[in-house]
């Protein structure tokens, strides 16, 4: 009998254990799993029953929105701080939807989470994406096109700048709304180093522009300050606007559509070499490839660098620096180089990202989907972050230009004269892009040649498309 | 055991006391390796379109460059664990059981420490000890005159493995140092004290009586390093992202960025079941061969 008791004692503890850990698990790993939102949403519907009145009997009309994005909680940046205000007046006109935002603020951190959401297709209902990456899931059917959508609706279609949807399209059809135009490469340089070095204004030939590194060399500064161990910046920032001053846009475009153009192109190998030859004739700081690209930032901030290059987004980074840095930036372009296809009023850019949808339950929330893409990206938004100097892909006209700070406005009248061009990360295949990013590491080190790498990519690019 | 145990716990009871941690350990280990196995055989890039392709994605990682170097750069890991890591522990052993030592509590606990801090806390500390304008390493360098030492840490393919494996080798120091010592302190008292009797040096004690009394425990570290070696990820995540290039691109690391930034799913899994295949025979050709030295 004891014996007996002590068995049924143990399997009990045992079921309990189990039971307990299995339901950690559960809540654990799968925040989206359906029991949670169940009990979240009762938890916010309550509340907001409390906020506007007791007796709302509209249960089943409320609608969950989970929304992905990768601006930390406190991140002061024009656009996450638009964005926050825009969903919190969202809420308040529409009590019936609830916004369920997740923030991480780490770039490789969240594509990391975004890509494993979609390898169990279990993508968020709205959420932050590049266009490389759209264009997979939209190969595997992992995102909704907003075609439809957009096309009910032809005056806020029509309000963005057309090109502003080409990152974030796939096989022509629409799988995402921008919320910014950006420009991947933009040169910020300090002109009192210039000035010492001897250059009033910023070159205009490839010669001259080398002439210039060289004596800023001499002078005991570095001439551009990179931090490439993310391996993006030397692709996106430097490489995307170089590589077009060789090949031009046409080439870019038929390497998209595989109508003859190969990485392997005298032109293409150019821009590898000239990249090179900046990197091996020490045009960089030593430790380029093991700092980061806020640490390129902070060299350039100490006076030990002459200039950096980054995306329209370090607008805020160099005001915010320190003041007298600030005060002595001025912001350029790359330079036309000799024998190039691309003149130099052009530098790589377009909205980069977008707002997509996750295909799952986009067809049960279409309505409040479509209100909540127009309340983060629409006219209002748009008017918002225009008043803080940062691009919009929506046109908006009028809008206070008072808080705009001096180099948001000096880069805008720039970027008002510019073309841009594509963005190699956000139309390649990441396949292609990873091997191209973590080749041009080694491209500037000196340890591949440039017929290697546009080799190694070409083969890369063939084994995918 | 009828006598030294005072609870008699038969077979079907003790079933049931293995059964939840065989369950988690099925759940998150064993069933995963299998549907990774499966993956493996498939095109898989994300979503879900998968198409089978039998032992395409192996034929591949065969003639995969990156694969290989980076299975170069574990065993150098490896290697340089067991020699340098296992080396110094052995010799701290010696030190700290020896009768001269003072303080033996304080700096088994100093040695030990850097063992419980977080993997990503230390790459970043050690990227602040490499880094070429504020670093420590450079910064001492300067200051004793060696100059000509310094180097570009994190930034020259030739060097870089070996800048990573330092973090390495000081941080997990304490593990062997701590299984060591507890199996020196299992060595009887009066071997020693017999040995001190005929003359023997402090050296030969070690290399006679330490070193073969506590090989066993050699063993089963020597095979703790390799497994948590082969698998070794956060440090150079942090360091240097596998760069310069993939100079110091690691199995794991290779099989995360096929996998999450290449998006290549199921060729990710393929470099998963080659790190599982060849970390398990490594282990079991250094089983073979320390049984054959046993006899």
């Amino acid at each position: 009998m004891k014996k007996r008791f002590r068995k049924i004692a143990i399997l009990l503890a045992m079921t309990m254990t189990a039971s307990m850990l299995l339901t950690a698990c559960g809540t654990g790993t799968s925040g989206d799993s359906a029991e949670t939102d169940a009990a979240k949403a009762t938890e916010a519907k309550e509340n907001t029953a409390g906020e506007t009145s007791a007796q709302d009997t509209a249960d089943d009309k409320m609608i969950e929105i989970s929304f992905m994005n990768l601006w930390a909680e406190d991140n002061t940046e024009n656009i996450a701080v638009s964005v926050r205000a825009a969903i919190e007046k969202f809420q308040q006109e529409n009590p019936n939807i609830i916004i369920k935002e997740e923030a991480i603020g780490d770039q490789s951190a969240y594509y990391t989470k975004l890509k494993t959401l979609a390898a169990s297709n279990s993508l968020p209902d709205v959420f932050v994406c590049k266009g490389s990456e759209l264009s997979t899931f939209a190969k595997n059917e992992l995102v909704a096109s907003l075609d439809d959508i957009l096309n009910a609706d032809a005056e806020w279609k029509d309000g963005y700048i057309p090109s502003s949807f080409d990152d974030l399209s796939d096989d022509g059809k629409i799988y995402g709304v921008p919320y910014s135009m950006l420009s991947t490469h933009v040169i910020y340089y300090n002109k009192q180093i210039l000035a010492d070095a001897g250059y009033d204004t910023f070159p205009t030939t490839w010669t001259d522009f080398t002439a210039m590194l060289q004596k800023i060399k001499e002078n005991g500064i570095t001439p551009i300050a990179l931090g490439n161990k993310e391996q993006w910046v030397a692709e996106s920032c430097i490489l995307s606007a170089l590589g077009d001053r060789y090949t031009g846009a046409d080439w870019f475009k038929g390497i998209m559509d595989q109508s003859g153009p190969k990485f392997t192109d005298p032109e293409f190998v150019q821009a590898l070499a000239a990249l090179q030859e900046l990197g091996t004739s020490e045009m960089f700081n030593t430790d380029m490839n093991s700092i980061n690209n806020d640490q390129q930032k902070t060299l350039y901030f100490n006076g030990k660098a002459a200039m950096f290059m980054e995306g329209s987004w370090a607008v805020g980074a160099v005001m915010a620096g320190p003041e007298d840095i600030a005060a002595n930036t001025e912001v350029a372009v790359l330079p036309a180089v000799e024998g190039g296809k691309e003149d130099a009023a052009a530098t790589s850019g377009g909205s980069g990202s977008g707002f997509a949808v996750g295909i799952k339950n986009y067809d049960a929330k279409k309505d409040a989907i479509t209100a909540f893409l127009k309340a983060i990206s629409g006219p209002e938004y748009a008017k918002a972050i225009s008043e803080l100097g940062e691009p919009a892909a929506y046109i908006v006209e009028d809008y206070d230009k008072s808080n705009v700070s001096e180099l948001a406005i000096k880069y805008s009248e720039m970027a008002a004269n510019l073309t841009f061009t594509p963005i190699y990360d956000s139309f390649l295949d990441p396949a292609v892009i990873s091997v191209m990013n973590s080749g041009l590491q080694e491209l500037m080190i000196g340890a591949v040649t440039p017929e290697e790498l546009a080799q190694k990519i070409q083969d890369e690019f063939d084994k995918v498309y | 055991m009828k006598n030294t145990s005072s609870v008699k716990i038969d077979k079907k009871t003790l079933f049931f006391l293995i059964a939840p941690g065989l369950m988690i350990y099925a759940f998150v280990v064993i069933v995963p390796l299998f549907t990774a196995l499966g993956y493996s055989f498939t095109d898989w890039s994300i979503g879900p379109n998968k198409h089978f392709i039998g032992l395409g994605n192996y034929a591949e990682l065969i003639k995969d460059k990156i694969f290989w170097t980076s299975l170069k750069n574990n065993l150098i890991i490896v290697f340089a664990n067991i020699i340098i890591q296992m080396g110094i522990a052995f010799l701290l052993t010696v030190l700290l059981t020896s009768k001269h030592t003072k303080f033996k509590a304080l700096h088994r606990t100093v040695i030990f420490l850097p063992v419980v801090l977080s993997a990503v806390v230390v790459g970043y500390i050690w990227q602040m000890i490499y880094s070429s304008d504020y670093g420590i390493l450079n910064a001492v360098l300067r200051m004793i005159g060696l100059e000509s030492w310094i180097k570009p840490w994190l930034d020259s393919p030739k060097t870089v493995i070996f800048s990573v494996t330092v973090p390495l080798i000081w941080q997990y120091l304490g593990i062997p140092l701590i299984i060591f010592m507890s199996a020196v302190q299992g060595i009887s008292k009066e071997i020693y004290e017999v040995c001190e009797l005929d003359g023997v040096s402090g050296i030969q004690k070690a290399r006679y009586i330490t070193f073969p009394l506590i090989f066993d425990s050699i063993k089963v570290t020597v095979m703790l390093s390799i497994s948590s070696n082969m698998l070794v990820f956060t440090h150079i995540y942090v360091l240097t992202g596998g760069g310069p290039g993939t100079s110091s691109m690691v199995l794991a690391q290779y099989a995360y960025n096929t996998s999450f930034v290449s998006m290549k799913l199921g060729y990710g899994s393929a470099i998963s079941i080659g790190i599982f295949v060849i970390s398990f025979a490594i282990v079991i050709l250094f089983r073979k061969l320390t049984e054959v030295r046993k006899k």
